[in-house]
């Protein structure tokens, strides 16, 4: 059934003008995209674990920030469904592309984890230093994006 | 001597052949490279949008670029190192590659550029000009096609 979507998926006309003219192009854009996401997100995580902008609320740095990573994030995930289309079954089979996806789950949750309860008590140290829990999840955070950024360059170096 | 003797020169040299020889190293020194890439584009991105009035406007644009630039020189200085042991690993792929030296034009531009920032925070921080405002959206523009022309490097346009 897999099998069969993604060698549909990879014979659209779509993927085979990506996989034979502008994949360069796409995967610029891919990196561009992914680019912004991790460095805004490194800004804010820092800011999350109290070691930059302190003199700025924490909400306040990631309610100007964050629009711009969502944005950009919404044009990765674009591109990076496009990239996986012109060679589907290449890319499902491929172990670094699957960590990646795991990191990218991952750091979904964490983020999601952080939204749902640490950040609920950030008026209390909005201004200050973050707890624990929140500095755990800035450094866990950090941690993923470069993982997604490692595992996505060496998908290129295990990629037939 | 030619770019192609300086690359096959460049290769033979020992911390070539001990990068070439390390399992994992190029993809390790090229991770770093990105994740340099990535925060200076953001900490770009930041003080840019700044100097065009928009973003952390609750902090000053000098305050600001106090913080962000001197990051964004560290960056740079890892960005030259990682990219030099790339240079040196694999010469083959970047010294006779118009792509590379697409991405090493628009990187003195992008630090001109950083250093005029620098200056203009400095001197004249919170005078906002349409000029200033289309150099900082073109500042960014610029770090986009680095990693653009970066990226090309591996297509050989």
């Amino acid at each position: 059934m897999i099998a069969e979507f993604l060698q549909w998926l990879q014979g659209t006309p779509l993927a085979v003008s990506i996989a034979e003219e502008w994949f360069p192009l796409v995967e610029s854009l891919h990196v561009v995209t992914m680019a912004i996401v991790a460095g805004s997100i490194f800004i804010v995580d820092t800011r999350l674990i109290g070691v930059t902008s302190k003199k700025l609320g924490f909400s306040y740095v990631s309610d100007r920030l964050l629009p711009w990573t969502w944005g950009a994030f919404a044009c990765s995930v674009v591109t990076g469904t496009l990239m996986f289309s012109s060679n589907a079954t290449g890319y499902y089979d491929n172990a670094a592309f699957r960590v990646k996806m795991l990191l990218l789950l991952l750091a979904g949750l964490n983020m999601l984890y952080f939204q749902k309860v640490t950040f609920r008590g950030v008026s209390a140290w909005d201004l200050g230093r973050p707890p624990v829990a929140a500095r755990v999840a800035g450094t866990v955070s950090i941690g993923l994006w470069c993982g997604v950024i490692g595992f996505g360059r060496w998908i290129g170096f295990t990629q037939s | 001597m030619s770019a192609r003797a300086l690359s096959n020169w460049l290769s033979s040299t020992a911390l070539s052949q001990l990068v070439q020889t390390t399992h994992g190293a190029i993809a390790g020194i090229q991770m770093v490279h990105i994740v340099c890439l990535a925060t200076l584009v953001a900490l770009a991105l930041s003080v840019s949008l700044r100097v065009a009035g928009r973003g952390l406007v609750a902090e000053t644009l000098s305050s600001l670029a106090g913080r962000f630039i001197p990051a964004m020189w560290i960056c740079l200085g890892l960005l030259l190192l990682t990219g030099a042991l790339l240079i040196v690993a694999e010469p083959h792929r970047t010294i006779t590659n118009p792509a590379f030296y697409t991405k090493m034009a628009l990187l003195a531009i992008a630090i001109a550029l950083t250093a005029w920032i620098a200056s203009i925070a400095r001197s004249r921080p919170e005078k906002r000009t349409k000029l200033r405002t289309a150099v900082a959206a073109l500042y960014v523009l610029i770090w986009l096609c680095i990693i653009v022309a970066g990226r090309y490097i591996a297509y050989r346009i």
